[in-house]
């Protein structure tokens, strides 16, 4: 499939929890489309719909009606372990709490997609040091991620999504425990990440500076999408 | 991909060494137990057969008194017709298939040296008594055939008896009171130890039986004949032959009881040997109970690390993992725990046996097929403890998962 073309199609997707007069719509008929090498922002305050849409699109939840499909595969209709396939062969995930396994070294966190996918160690460990040397962490490979700071441990997390070269990259507020400073390098990071390797990237945050990184931003409200916006491409200097 | 999980679960009850540790200790201690149990059990077995043996082996011993069943030897409607010289002549001229016939009457009696006594088992027989039961001299010789005849006092003691009286020194030649009576000593027992009821072989005195009957027991009685099977004749062969023979011998009619018991040795070994097989099992099954504890221990602990773990869990999941490979994760981790503890215990469990060897002196018997089918258990448990965890594991929700603190 070249760049450009459709990966992601929501089409009247609903997700409802809740039975009778409880009935609660997290997304209510949303109708969305990314493409490949996007860089989109999903923002939204909470119980607008957008952590629902996230957990869609990374393959992790199903629609209750309407279809989602993820590379014209119709993944909302998948069982457990044919999504976990779809997400360990095409999504990677980094989430605000970094999600590192403890006690574990960079190197063996960033290792463990690729075991289940059924690496062979050596082919292994080379693979999670090139990823660790693409997030600029040579040198740290053999540290817990208590002996990292925030910044080197979110840098392990990206290693680990990216280890798989996947086709979409899932991040649920990557920068929310980080500082200014440190919020600035992983989204120069994550930009790229998407321009250098085309990874399209499904960003959730609810910071408007974190958001201007991206390309698009898509806002949810009550289960809708309230505005879907571009950025206005300036002419370079 | 199983040896990465092997791997990984070494790695995390490393990680948790006290409650590791903790939780190995019930199936460490059920293990130990069974092993233990088993092991000394079996090495008691071996003892009690041994000491049977020691009484002499291929040995009927027949005495007075109806055989025991209903109503017990010698009840009170018949008078008790001791057996008597003519029995003895009786199965030593008829009796084929046997290798000695010794007679024996006994009696505990205080025996006198110096100014040392000692309450002995004095027993009056004959110069067969010794190949009948076995038994050999350190020093000295048996009664002759005239010494056993005419009464003579002369007598064989036993290691109990000589260290008593003698310490280190020669007893040979010493004589002894025996009762009112005394008594030359001409040969010194080999010690037999004691029987595994804590009876000292050892404290004993032979004389002949004329001696005996006339000095101590004052009548002309025989309490007990030992009959030795030769090679060739089973006991179960020869018991029969000599049941004819007595019952002859004491002109019993046809229609009447034998007046006499005849009991046969080797299936007394047989029977003392299955009993402590029998106890042995049964402590074995109590210990086994022990296991089943440690089994929902692990359960327990297994539950603990899969809620513990949630998050590591839903990531596993959000990156890929399969049902199947959480599933296999923990019932690994669990297997893995039990087999170890399940290898301690059996360490600690020889160690027991060992030592209880050492201080019951019996042998130290560890069976092969016990100690595999304490590991096969213990692996058994921690995958069937195991497996409800893992499942639970197994069945999260990523997304519920990702979000647990």
């Amino acid at each position: 499939m070249a760049a450009g073309a459709t990966l992601i199609t929501f089409d009247k997707v609903w997700k409802s929890y809740g039975q009778g007069e409880a009935k609660v719509h997290a997304l209510a008929g949303v109708d969305l489309a990314i493409r490949r090498g996007e860089f989109v922002a999903i923002m939204g305050p909470s119980g607008s719909g957008k952590s629902t849409a996230m957990n869609i699109i990374g393959c992790l939840d199903t629609p209750t009606a309407g279809t989602y499909s993820f590379m014209g595969i119709d993944a909302g209709r998948l069982d457990r372990n044919r999504r976990a396939m779809l997400r360990n062969l095409y999504v990677g995930f980094v989430f605000q709490g970094y999600n590192l396994l403890a006690r574990t070294t960079a190197a063996e966190n960033v290792e463990l997609p690729l075991i289940y996918r059924g690496v062979a160690a050596r082919e292994r460990r080379d693979l999670a040091m090139q990823a660790l040397a693409e997030v600029g962490l040579v040198g740290r490979e053999h540290h817990t991620p208590a002996e990292l700071s925030g910044g080197q441990q979110q840098r392990v997390a990206i290693a680990r999504a990216i280890v798989t070269r996947p086709t979409l990259l899932v991040a649920d507020e990557p920068t929310g425990n980080l500082d200014t400073a440190r919020t600035h390098e992983i989204m120069e990071l994550l930009t790229r990440l998407n321009t250098e390797l085309g990874l399209t990237i499904a960003m959730v945050t609810h910071e408007a500076d974190v958001a201007d990184y991206a390309e698009r931003t898509i806002r949810f409200l009550d289960g809708h999408v309230a505005s879907d916006s571009r950025k206005l491409e300036i002419a370079q200097p | 991909m199983i040896w990465e999980t092997v791997r990984l679960s070494l790695r995390s009850i490393r990680r948790n060494v006290l409650r590791s540790f903790l939780t190995l200790l019930g199936i460490v201690i059920g293990v130990a137990a069974v092993i233990a149990m088993l092991t000394i059990g079996s090495g008691t077995t071996a003892k009690v057969k041994a000491d049977i043996s020691k009484l002499g082996s291929n040995l009927l011993v027949v005495r007075s008194g109806r055989p025991a069943g209903p109503g017990g030897p010698g009840g009170l409607d018949q008078v008790v017709r001791p057996l008597a010289e003519k029995d003895l002549a009786a199965l030593v001229a008829h009796l084929s298939g046997a290798r000695a016939i010794s007679p024996a009457s006994q009696k505990q009696v205080r025996v006198i040296f110096g100014t040392e006594s000692l309450t002995s088992g004095v027993t009056g027989t004959d110069s067969a008594y010794l190949d009948a039961r076995d038994w050999k001299l350190v020093s000295g010789r048996p009664f002759s055939d005239s010494e056993t005849r005419s009464g003579t006092g002369v007598c064989l003691i036993g290691e109990t008896v000589r260290q008593q009286f003698f310490g280190a020194g020669d007893p040979e030649s010493e004589i002894i009171r025996v009762n009112r009576t005394s008594c030359k000593i001409i040969g010194l027992l080999e010690p037999k130890g004691y029987t595994g009821f804590g009876q000292d072989q050892d404290n004993v005195v032979l004389m002949p039986l004329h001696a005996y009957q006339r000095r101590i027991a004052g009548n002309r009685d025989i309490d007990n004949i030992y009959i030795a099977a030769d090679d060739r004749t089973p006991t179960s062969e020869l018991q029969p032959r000599v049941e004819d023979i007595l019952r002859d011998a004491r002109r019993i009619t046809p229609d009447r009881e034998s007046d006499f018991a005849i009991r046969d040795m080797t299936q007394i070994a047989d029977a003392m040997a299955s009993a402590t097989t029998t106890m042995t099992g049964m402590l074995g099954a109590v210990a086994g109970v022990s296991l089943l504890v440690g089994g929902i221990g692990i359960m327990n602990i297994m539950l603990v690390s899969v809620t513990e773990r949630t998050r590591e869990i839903g990531i596993r999941l959000a990156i890929g993992a399969h049902e199947k490979h959480i599933l296999i994760q923990f019932l690994v981790e669990a297997t893995v725990l039990s087999l170890l503890g399940g290898i301690i215990g059996i360490l600690i469990g020889l160690a027991l046996a060992g030592l209880a060897a050492v201080t019951l002196t019996i042998p130290f018997a560890p069976s092969p097929a016990v100690i595999l089918l304490a590991v096969g258990f213990s692996a058994l448990i921690g995958m069937v403890f195991g497996f409800f965890p893992a499942l639970r594991g197994a069945r999260l929700d990523p997304i519920d998962a990702l979000r647990h603190e």
